[in-house]
C-alpha cells in the first residue's frame, strides 16, 4: 500500500511540475473566468452559458490532461529507461501500473477540484444556484476521467507515447458517438454489421452514458439511480482495462 | 545459505524484423552462481550479453529458456529484489525531483519508512557526496551528479546484493576513486557485488573473481588470482646508452622498442639478472624496471581471440 501511495504521490508531483500542466491549468483558470465575460455578448441567461461553457471547458481540459498524462507517463519512462531503476525493486509490475494510475487520477481530480470550486464560485457570486444536475455533471467528468485513464494506460503498457496519446484520443471521440453507433447498427440491414456494430457499442468505452453536460444547461434531472449506474459501469469498463494493462505489462520485456 | 545468485543454463533470444525475422541469441547457456560477500566482475566485449544477464537477473526480461535466482527465490518474485540494489548503465532518474526526493522515493518503493528511511536518505547522500546539490531538480545535474546520486538509491535499503553497470562511466578521478572506496566499504559489510566495467584495471582491482562474456557465451570465469598466474611475467627494462642493435647480445630479450634516445626491452622475469648483469657489461644504464605481470586486459583480449573475435550476439 506505501508502493502505491508513494508510486501515486510522484506522479502527481511529476505532473504538477511539469509545464505544459501549468500551462493548461492556466488556461482552464482563464476559460472559466471568461465565462462571466460572454454573458454581456449573449441574449441568454446567465446560468445557461456559465453551465454550458463551465462544464464544456472542465470536460475538455480533462480530456486533454488525461490523455497528454497518461500517454506520457509510462512510454516515456520506458524510453528514457528510468524504469530499469524501479522495476529492479521489489514491487510488483501491477503495483507500479496501479500506483501510475493512482498518480494519474490524483492530478487530474486536483485539477479538477479547483476547476469545480472556480465555476461554483462564480455561480454563486452571480446569486445564481447551483442544482442536482451540476453536481451529476461533476461526477460524470470526473467518471470519464477513469475510464479514459484506464484506456490509455492499456496503450501505454505496450506502445510508444504518439500512439497512445492518438489510440486515446480517437477513443475518447469515438467514445462520445457511441451510442450512434448502436443505433446505426440496429438500423444496418446486413445481420454482419449488426453484430460488428453492437460489438464495438460494447467494446468500446461508452462516454456518453458519463456524460450529463446537456442536462445540467437544459436544466433536466439526472436521477440518483442514473449516477449510480454510470458509477458502476465507469468502474466496472476501468477495472476490466486495468487488468488488461497489468497482463501486458507483465509481460513486457524491457530491453 | 542460498547462493546470491543462480543462473542454470540461462538462455535469452530475440526475435528481431518484421519479414524475415531473425532471432537474436543474446545469452546463451549461461551457469552462474555467486556466492554471498562474493565480488564478481563481469567482463566482455559490446554485445556479450551482460546487460542482458543483469536484466534477467532483474526481471527487467523473461528468459527464453533456463533458470535464474536471487538467495533461493525467481527474481519475478518482489522478495527476491527486496534486498538488491542497482545502479544501470548511463542511469535516467526522474529529472523533476531533487535528489533526496529521488533517493527518497527509491528507498520507500525497497518498502522503507519513517525515521529509518530519513536517516538512511541523509547518509547515502552524504556518502555519494551530493550532501549540497541534494535539494536541486536532478533535471540540473551534470552527469558526473546523475552517476553519484543513482549510486546512492542504490545503497538507500542497505542491499545484500549491489549490482552495479558501469558504475564510474561519466565520473571524475574523484568519483571513480569514490565509488572504489564504496565497493570496497560494501565488500567489509558481507554485500554480495556483481560489478560490471569495461575499465579492466577496476576489476582488476577490486574483484575477487571475474566471469568473461563473449557472444552471449560465458567463456572464463575464475579468481583473478588464479586466472592472472603464470609463467609469461614479465620485466619492462628503459634502457639508456645502448644501440638497439647491441640488444641483440642482451639474452632472452623477447621485444625491443625505440623510445627517442631510449629503449625499452622485456625479457621474462625469471631471467632479469641475467639481462641486467649483460646490460650493464655492454655499457648500458638500466633507467626503470617494472614487473609486467600478465594483465586481466591480456587475459580478456586473448578471451577475445580464442573466441574469433565474436564482437555481439549470434545471429541466425
Amino acid at each position: 500500500m506505501n508502493t502505491l501511495i508513494a508510486l501515486a504521490l510522484n506522479g502527481f508531483r511529476e505532473a504538477s511540475r511539469n509545464r505544459v500542466t501549468v500551462v493548461v491549468f492556466m488556461f482552464a483558470f482563464v476559460m472559466i473566468f471568461s465565462a462571466t465575460v460572454s454573458i454581456e455578448l449573449t441574449v441568454a441567461t446567465f446560468d445557461r452559458v456559465m453551465t454550458d461553457l463551465g462544464l464544456g471547458v472542465m470536460s475538455l481540459i480533462c480530456a486533454f490532461l488525461t490523455i497528454f498524462l497518461a500517454s506520457g507517463l509510462i512510454p516515456r519512462e520506458i524510453e528514457r529507461k528510468t524504469i530499469f531503476m524501479i522495476l529492479a525493486k521489489p514491487i510488483s509490475r501491477s503495483s507500479f501500473v496501479l500506483g501510475r494510475y493512482a498518480g494519474n487520477l490524483v492530478t487530474v481530480f486536483f485539477v479538477l477540484g479547483v476547476m469545480i470550486a472556480l465555476f461554483v464560485g462564480q455561480v454563486l457570486v452571480q446569486g445564481s444556484a447551483l442544482n442536482h444536475s451540476h453536481l451529476a455533471s461533476f461526477v460524470g467528468i470526473a467518471l470519464q476521467v477513469v475510464v479514459l485513464t484506464s484506456v490509455a494506460f492499456v496503450f501505454a503498457s505496450v506502445s510508444s507515447q504518439y500512439i497512445t496519446a492518438v489510440c486515446a484520443a480517437g477513443l475518447y471521440f469515438l467514445g462520445h458517438l457511441s451510442s450512434d453507433l448502436y443505433k446505426m447498427a440496429d438500423h444496418a440491414k446486413s445481420d454482419v454489421v449488426q453484430v460488428i456494430g453492437k460489438g464495438l457499442y460494447y467494446a468500446l468505452p461508452n462516454l456518453d452514458r458519463l456524460d450529463f453536460k446537456a442536462r445540467a444547461t437544459y436544466n433536466e434531472v439526472t436521477t440518483n439511480a442514473e449516477l449510480f449506474q454510470a458509477t458502476g459501469y465507469a468502474i466496472a469498463y476501468a477495472t476490466v482495462m486495468l487488468v488488461m494493462a497489468c497482463l501486458l505489462f507483465e509481460r513486457r520485456d524491457f530491453k | 545459505m542460498n547462493l546470491a545468485i543462480q543462473t542454470t543454463r540461462l538462455t535469452k533470444a530475440y526475435e528481431v524484423g518484421f519479414v524475415g525475422r531473425k532471432t537474436v541469441r543474446a545469452l546463451t547457456d549461461l551457469d552462474l552462481t555467486v556466492e554471498p560477500g562474493q565480488l564478481v566482475g563481469l567482463l566482455g566485449p559490446n554485445g556479450a550479453g551482460k546487460s542482458t544477464t543483469i536484466k534477467l537477473l532483474l526481471n527487467l526480461i523473461r528468459p527464453s529458456s533456463g533458470e535464474v535466482k536471487l538467495f533461493g527465490r525467481p527474481p519475478a518474485d518482489a522478495l527476491a529484489r527486496a534486498k538488491v540494489g542497482f545502479l544501470p548503465e548511463n542511469p535516467a532518474p526522474y529529472e523533476y525531483l531533487t535528489g533526496r526526493e529521488f533517493v527518497t522515493l527509491a528507498g520507500q518503493l525497497a518498502g522503507m519508512q519513517g525515521k529509518a528511511l530519513t536517516q538512511s536518505v541523509g547518509q547515502v547522500i552524504e556518502r555519494v557526496g551530493m550532501d549540497r546539490a541534494k535539494d536541486l531538480q536532478i533535471r540540473k545535474y551534470s552527469k558526473g551528479m546523475i552517476q553519484r546520486i543513482s549510486l546512492a538509491q542504490s545503497l538507500v535499503s542497505t542491499p545484500d546484493l549491489l549490482i552495479l553497470d558501469e558504475p564510474t562511466s561519466g565520473l571524475d578521478v574523484l568519483g571513480r576513486q569514490l565509488v572504489r572506496d564504496i565497493i570496497i566499504e560494501q565488500r567489509k559489510r558481507g554485500t554480495t557485488v556483481l560489478f560490471c566495467s569495461h575499465i579492466i584495471p577496476d576489476v582488476e582491482a577490486l574483484c575477487d573473481r571475474v566471469v568473461v562474456l563473449i557472444g552471449g557465451k560465458l567463456v572464463r570465469d575464475g579468481k583473478v588470482t588464479e586466472l592472472l598466474a603464470g609463467d609469461d611475467d614479465q620485466s619492462e627494462l628503459v634502457i639508456e646508452g645502448l644501440e638497439p642493435g647491441k640488444l641483440a647480445a642482451v639474452p632472452n630479450v623477447t621485444q625491443v622498442e625505440e623510445l627517442g634516445l631510449r629503449l625499452s626491452a622485456r625479457v621474462p622475469d625469471k631471467h632479469t639478472t641475467e639481462a641486467l648483469s649483460a646490460i650493464f657489461a655492454l655499457g648500458g644504464r638500466v633507467v626503470s624496471l617494472n614487473r609486467s605481470r600478465f594483465s586481466l586486459e591480456a587475459l580478456f583480449l586473448e578471451a577475445l581471440k580464442t573466441s574469433a573475435n565474436s564482437v555481439g550476439s549470434d545471429i541466425s
